[in-house]
């Protein structure tokens, strides 16, 4: 290539204080985002799995209904299921690994040094968290509603709130998950099997049924929980409440305390020291 | 706050302990604006700690530290803005192209270089869409550097810079480095190689076991300017050294004479040689040369009197002197 052609000049962040960081912010997230599309293993894992799981699970007895679920098709459970995996996918297990590989080779050292505010950086990696479990939610709703007649929610903006709480919280715990593996190579053993363990225990797979004792071990952990509150606001057509202010709160909580272990244990540099 | 005086760098009585371990043991030292200082130390010995500190990186437990006229502690931003960092590890993110990244880091900076300049730099300009991944490792040092330099710092640390790059690429880094510090940048390099720290500094110091245990230009460090020289020869297989007008010792299969004065000492042996009609084999004049002193100051306790001899090198190093005999490529 002609070095000639090597781009002009990289403008600066310009704008006093706030909104230089905002473009920032802006800025950032753009190679977060590309970066994650670009690492296929990821992006697979976290997109491509909700969206092949809708499909298989859903078409081997989309119209089949199940008394266990309040008489509802098997798919009309599936897809705010999927959509529920899928921010936690991108934001406990992606990020969580990620951040891991980022630390032990020494990336986030890097990024430490250099003169981006740490709010910068994360607000950056939260947002890119955010467009992920967008474009996902979006991709399931479409695929739900238009390959096997999902019915929509009413209430668009409790499925939002759900997805900004799952956001923000599951992106919370996978910065704490990622601060107790100790290795790169451990990071996606320890991430992803705990993380798969509580998937099969939430009901993400089959109904749980109320009373049981599965039910009862996940209704401890977030995940049942946010699996829940992306449940009620399709759910509402049958007069339950969309909002499911009790899930969001225990989701809320486990939020809470994963950004204290995050932000006391994060470190910058790799672990082997 | 930040005032902009003659001294880039000042440090003061600086400690810092890990658990039962003091890395860092009392160090004081300056560093002049536009000076390149070269800090030099066995690995352990305290200087990556002490570097990390002047980087805003780690807290001290002691002492005084101004960089730029900020105290680094407090990681204010306008220092960061203004010094740029090469560690000794790369770490790029492997899938952005490098234009991607150098894009990046340059809005960072309130007045970065101009990517494509910096991509020329570093020699990275026909590689600007290649992913970092797929760049080798040298490319990938190389892009390191170059994110070290895209906010025009005014300081620059240098960890290791050459640190398993082959001759050409040394000599590449070398001539950058010189040309960042005739730009006017103040360089702090760190190193292990001898000849590097000769070739680039104006001063160094020697950290051993958390101290600087010497510092001066490189020319005279540890008084190797005014020190003994060595000559160096064999005679021929039937000619014994009883004859010889000066006094040696035998080093391997070599003479020796070690002397403070070697024209003298010289003008003898070869006055001999030709009215004898006896050569002096393979004969060599060497003074002390860096990496002696090096070894000696940072010796744990009694060198034996191996100093500069092959394998004495702490932590498997290459030998200073054994590199100044490659010939770098054409």
């Amino acid at each position: 290539m002609d070095p000639g052609t090597v781009s002009a000049i990289a403008a600066p962040a310009s704008g006093p204080g706030l909104v230089r960081d905002l473009r920032l912010v802006a800025r950032q997230l753009r190679y977060e985002q590309l970066a994650f599309w670009r690492n296929r293993t990821g992006a697979l894992f976290t997109v491509g799995f909700s969206v092949i799981f809708l499909l298989l699970l859903s078409a081997s007895g989309a119209n089949q209904r199940s008394n266990v679920i309040g008489n509802l098709k098997i798919v009309q459970y599936y897809t705010p299921g999927f959509a529920a995996y899928g921010v936690m996918s991108a934001c406990y297990n992606n990020l969580g690994i990620v951040l891991v590989v980022r630390r032990e080779t020494g990336l986030l050292k890097r990024l430490r040094l250099s003169p981006i505010p740490t709010w910068v950086l994360f607000g950056a990696i939260l947002a890119s968290n955010a467009v992920i479990a967008l474009v996902q939610v979006a991709l399931l709703l479409l695929i739900g509603r238009f390959a096997f007649g999902v019915v929509l929610p009413d209430q668009w903006a409790a499925l939002l709130l759900a997805l900004l709480v799952g956001v923000v919280c599951f992106s919370a715990l996978g910065v704490a998950i990622s601060t107790v593996v100790p290795s790169q190579d451990s990071a996606g053993p320890i991430i992803s099997l705990s993380f798969f363990v509580l998937l099969f225990l939430s009901g993400l797979w089959f109904p749980l049924k109320a009373g049981s004792s599965l039910a009862k071990i996940s209704n401890y952990f977030p995940v049942h929980h946010l699996i829940v509150a992306f449940f009620a606001p399709f759910e509402s057509k049958l007069g339950a409440s969309p909002w499911a202010w009790g899930d969001l709160g225990t989701v809320a909580i486990w939020g809470a305390i994963a950004t204290i272990i995050a932000v006391r244990r994060f470190a910058w540099e790799p672990r082997r020291h | 706050m930040a005032e902009p005086g003659a001294t880039a760098v000042s440090v003061q009585g600086l400690r810092k302990r890990y658990g039962d371990l003091e890395a860092v043991r009392g160090v004081s030292f300056q560093v002049a604006r536009g000076e390149v200082f070269g800090l030099l130390g066995p690995n352990g010995a305290g200087k990556t700690t002490a570097v990390e500190i002047l980087e805003g990186f780690r807290g001290r437990d002691a002492g005084e530290v101004r960089v730029l006229g900020y105290d680094p502690a407090s990681r204010p931003r306008a220092l960061r803005e203004r010094i740029g960092i090469v560690l000794q590890e790369c770490a790029v993110e492997p899938y952005l192209t490098v234009r991607e990244v150098l894009r990046r880091n340059a809005s960072y900076y309130p007045a970065p270089r101009p990517v494509a300049e910096v991509a020329e730099l570093v020699g990275l300009a026909a590689m600007a869409d290649v992913k970092v991944a797929k760049l080798s490792g040298g490319q990938q040092r190389r892009l390191d550097v170059g994110l070290g330099i895209i906010g025009r710092p005014e300081l620059i640390f240098l960890d290791e810079p050459t640190t398993g790059f082959d001759p050409t690429a040394r000599r590449g880094a070398w001539d950058l480095v010189r040309s960042l510090s005739d730009g006017g940048a103040t360089i702090i390099l760190t190193t292990h190689y001898m000849d590097e720290a000769e070739a680039l500094a104006d001063r160094v110091a020697v950290i051993a076991r958390g101290q600087i245990v010497a510092e001066g230009p490189p020319s005279s460090l540890g008084g190797r300017d005014v020190s003994e020289a060595k000559l160096r020869f064999r005679l021929p297989e039937d000619c014994s050294s009883t004859s010889l007008p000066v006094p040696v010792h035998e080093v391997g299969d070599l003479l020796e004479v070690a002397t403070t004065d070697e024209v003298e000492v010289l003008h003898l042996l070869t006055g001999w040689s030709l009215a004898e009609g006896v050569p002096l084999l393979g004969l060599s004049v060497e003074r002390l040369t860096l990496e002696d002193v090096y070894l000696r100051l940072t010796a744990g306790g009694d060198a034996g009197g191996t100093v500069g001899a092959p394998g004495a090198l702490a932590d498997g190093v290459p030998a200073g002197r054994s590199a100044e005999r490659w010939t770098p490529a054409p």
